[in-house]
């Protein structure tokens, strides 16, 4: 790939404030140009970029479209990838007070305070985002990067009350 | 699992292949869609930007019914088979569409069929004298075989390729079949192409029209919910869903059920049984015009039956319900509410239930859209899409589809680990990398699955192969980066490779349905006139580029760091030129053997001996490679810090992940094998 980066392949600004109709737009117009379906019947090492390339795009798109990865895939073009748990380069961890709290958390639960909790974590993955994407536009990765794993503990919580409500008992 | 292919090196990996003398000739205008259904299938053409129409066999049916009867000493296909169905009926198969992709115990529905579990390879017992066994893939080969035999007539000449439609909600291993089945029927698949999304296509939709549409389909083994946006000149599927094994079968299954228990039959034989699904869904066709029928079941001891369209409707209510729910569920994934949607259209020849009508218009609060023949609509839009893909100059357009169920990977305790979500667009691909847990460790199991369930075991088995030839190191320090590719056709290849060396590694894989790749070679060759010769061409090919790439790899090293003696010891280096040599002189005599001759074996010696040349190059220079490996991990261990060495090798922003997918772990039970 010889754009850098998402961004640089979809042509949209290096950034979380994004311009939704030229992601779009370009999104449409590159994958129309690279599509394998337009290059049925070419070499094989042809037709295998064009899916490569395809791929890339869909994978952007997908990527830059979703505000929580948006801002994860910032975190992780400024050097941190949450998906990791290298030490130098992977997710941080996070710190034995917020841990702490996430036990509290789910003590609450089991003692049957579900909407109230749901809605308060709810609330917390919010302020957490926020506030990752305001430290990205600070510049500030290493914070941005401890506000998103912050969110994520948020997420799977919620992913888990959600499950727990679905699963007849 | 369409393939896995194993690349030797990252270098490997990069080099291009051999151009344009691969590509292969368009035919414009001599592409063809088909239609293949549970039920019905149909062929249909649109040449060189032509209105599409469908075609018709020489009686004038344009409809193929889906049954092949092999009651007689000759394959019968269609119409006259099902004439046999009622008096043979293990023996005639109908609905195959539903076995596809399918292991023996998968199959929940009820059958007339015997069923034989080859090694996991579902086939039907169609013959005891002389015995015969059938997989679905060779029956659905059947139907198209008909179908492009009728397109070779209207056309009078050969077909150059097809699109073939499946269920958007179809897996990899059922579009994987289709394929297969394309491939035995000796069509060049272009593309599997969606029903619902063909559809669309076929709607002319695409004529300038933008928004977004619901298209509801529901045949006779299969229900597909999508919903696409439009745009100038793309179709984008925003979401998929559906049940790739509910349809008008089913509504004919429980009013078969209720006729069988209103004759007081507890115990019916088979033939009862097929009788009461002939009547019942005769009956269900009648109840859609009329409120109430009457029927004499003679072979049931039932006489002046009445059954009316209510006790119908109470039957198959469930299984409509069913699929508002899959619609909502749709909506919901698109991000979408149904007052949003500009316009719903019904596919399928099940919509023609009133009461189906009913509730689609009531999910989605309008009339649906029926104006094309819902019977033909698909066949149309893959006869659309297989002009352009045939390179006719038609204004394209580009379809960007989903996959519509989630790919996963089986990780410790059975958990899925999903890497490429549902309704991701497809073609997309997904990395992992993975480690060892300790030196001992030289292989690892990867279990592939397809679903949307937690564990493993209650989703689709698509895959399970295993990574051999891990290099002992310490625990996370060898690293093999595994590559899931999904294709335009929403079809898994994996490829792997060792991240830091070039030792080799060995991927067994083990297609968990489905027939293996020589199984289908072999039946491709048996079946067909020509079907032989393009194999081998193919082949050849195949063996060209693979036999060039490795020849590339070894002469790229043996210049880089051949010169270091420990590295390429003077009798290695003269065995490797040799090998060298061999494979550059393959090379010539294969293109002298093929310039004159276009025989089919002359082109499978000619592949032959390219392969013979690849394999004693890699083995030759295989002590190379490793001692390579090693030379590249002292460099880098040399001095450091655990730490420096783990985060230097935490290279390309990978995703490393240690050793959490090893679902089973090989040990190497040889201590002394260095
Ligand atoms: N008038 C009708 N009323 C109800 N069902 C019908 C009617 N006509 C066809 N069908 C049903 O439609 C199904 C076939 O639909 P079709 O779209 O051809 O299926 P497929 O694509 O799966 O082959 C069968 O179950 C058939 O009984
Ligand atoms: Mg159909």
């Amino acid at each position: 790939m010889t754009d850098a980066d998402y961004f640089g392949l979809l042509g949209v600004e290096r950034r979380w404030r994004l311009d939704r109709g030229a992601l779009e737009r370009n999104y449409l117009e590159r994958s129309q140009a690279s599509h394998p379906d337009g290059f049925i019947g070419q070499d094989s090492g042809t037709q295998r970029a064009a899916m490569e390339r395809s791929s890339q795009l869909n994978q952007g798109y997908r990527t830059l479209r979703d505000p929580v990865l948006r801002a994860e895939y910032l975190v992780k073009l400024g050097g941190t990838d949450l998906d990791s748990s290298d030490p130098r380069t992977g997710a941080p961890k996070p710190s034995q007070a917020f841990l702490i709290e996430m036990i509290d958390l789910r003590e609450r639960l089991a003692e049957g305070d579900v909407a109230a909790v749901r809605e308060e974590i709810e609330a917390r993955a919010e302020q957490a985002l926020d506030a990752g994407i305001a430290a990205l536009d600070r510049g500030e990765v290493a914070e941005a990067a401890r506000e998103l794993v912050a969110r994520r503990y948020f997420q799977r919580f919620l992913d888990e009350v959600d499950a727990s409500e679905e699963r007849p008992t | 699992m369409s393939k896995i292919n194993l690349q030797d090196t990252g270098a490997l990996f990069q080099i291009a292949e051999p151009t344009a003398a691969q590509a292969a000739p368009r035919a414009p205008g001599r592409g063809i869609g088909i239609d293949l259904g549970t039920t019905h299938s149909l062929v249909a053409i649109a040449p060189q930007g032509a209105a599409p129409r469908v075609l018709a066999d020489a009686e004038g049916r344009v409809i193929l019914p889906s049954v092949v009867s092999y009651a007689g000493e000759r394959v019968v296909v269609g119409a006259p088979a099902m004439a046999q169905q009622e008096e043979h009926p293990e023996r005639v198969v109908s609905s195959v569409k539903r076995f596809m992709g399918r292991g023996a115990a998968d199959i929940e529905f009820s059958h007339p069929y015997q069923l034989v579990g080859e090694g996991g390879v579902l086939r039907i017992a169609v013959g005891d004298e002389p015995r015969r066994h059938v997989s679905p893939i060779e029956v659905s080969a059947e139907l198209l075989r008909a179908l492009k035999q009728r397109a070779e007539a209207e056309l009078g000449g050969p077909v150059d390729g097809a699109v073939i439609t499946v269920p958007a909600y179809f897996d990899d291993a059922q579009r994987q079949a289709t394929r297969d089945a394309g491939r035995i029927a000796g069509l060049k698949v272009y593309r599997l192409l969606a029903e619902p999304t063909a559809a669309a296509l076929a709607y002319g939709l695409d004529r300038g029209e933008h928004g977004v549409f619901a298209i509801y389909d529901l045949g006779g083994g299969t229900f597909d919910i999508s919903v696409l946006r439009l745009h100038a000149g793309v179709f984008q599927v925003l979401a998929t869903g559906g049940d790739s094994a509910l349809g008008g079968d089913d509504f004919d299954r429980a009013l078969a059920g209720h006729l069988l228990a209103r004759a007081g039959l507890g115990e019916p034989s088979r033939r009862q049984v097929e009788s009461a699904r002939i009547a019942a869904r005769a009956l269900k066709e009648r109840l859609s015009a009329a409120d109430s029928v009457r029927i004499d079941l003679e072979s049931l001891g039932l006489v002046d039956l009445e059954v009316t369209r209510a006790e119908l409707e109470a039957l198959i209510e469930p299984l409509a319900q069913r699929t508002i729910k899959a619609c909502k569920a749709a909506l919901k994934d698109a991000g979408l509410r149904a007052a949003e949607l500009d316009g719903v259209v019904l596919v399928g020849g099940s919509t023609r239930v009133p009461r189906i009508r009913q509730l689609v218009e009531m999910t989605f609060g309008r009339p649906p859209l029926t104006n094309i023949d819902p019977d033909q609509v698909v066949a149309h839009g893959a006869a659309i899409q297989a002009d352009i893909l045939s390179g006719s100059e038609r204004p394209g357009v580009t379809l960007l589809d989903v996959v519509p169920l989630s790919l996963g990977l089986e990780t410790m305790g059975g958990i899925v680990e999903k890497i490429i979500p549902r309704n991701a667009t497809i073609p997309i691909s997904a990395r992992q990398v993975f480690t060892n847990y300790s030196e001992q460790q030289t292989g690892m199991v990867i279990h592939v699955v397809q679903g949307e369930r937690e564990l493993a075991r209650d989703n689709r088995s698509l895959a399970r192969f295993e990574l051999k030839g891990i290099p002992r190191l310490p625990p996370s320090m060898a690293r093999v980066e595994v590559t899931f590719q999904l294709d335009a056709d929403a079809l898994l290849t994996v490829t792997a490779r060792e991240l830091m060396t070039g030792v080799k590694q060995a991927v067994e894989v083990k297609p968990t349905h489905g027939l293996s790749a020589e199984e289908v070679d072999r039946l491709v060759i048996e079946s067909l006139d020509h079907a032989g010769e393009d194999y081998s061409a193919r082949n050849l090919a195949e063996a060209r580029v693979e036999l060039g790439r490795v020849i590339l790899a070894v002469r790229r090293a043996v210049g880089e760091v051949g010169h270091i003696e420990s590295l390429l010891p003077p009798d290695d280096r003269m065995a490797i030129e040799t090998a060298l040599s061999e494979a550059d002189a393959a090379m010539v005599a294969m293109v002298a053997m093929v310039a004159g001759s276009t025989t089919e074996s002359d082109t499978e010696a000619a592949a032959a001996s390219l392969t013979r040349a690849r394999e004693r190059l890699e083995r030759i220079s295989e002590p190379f490679a490793a001692r390579r490996m090693q030379r590249a991990l002292n460099a880098g261990m040399a001095g450091k810090s655990l730490d420096e060495i783990e985060a230097a090798l935490a290279d390309e922003g990978l995703d490393a992940r240690r050793g959490g997918h090893s679902a089973a772990l090989i040990q190497d039970d040889d201590e002394h094998g260095e």
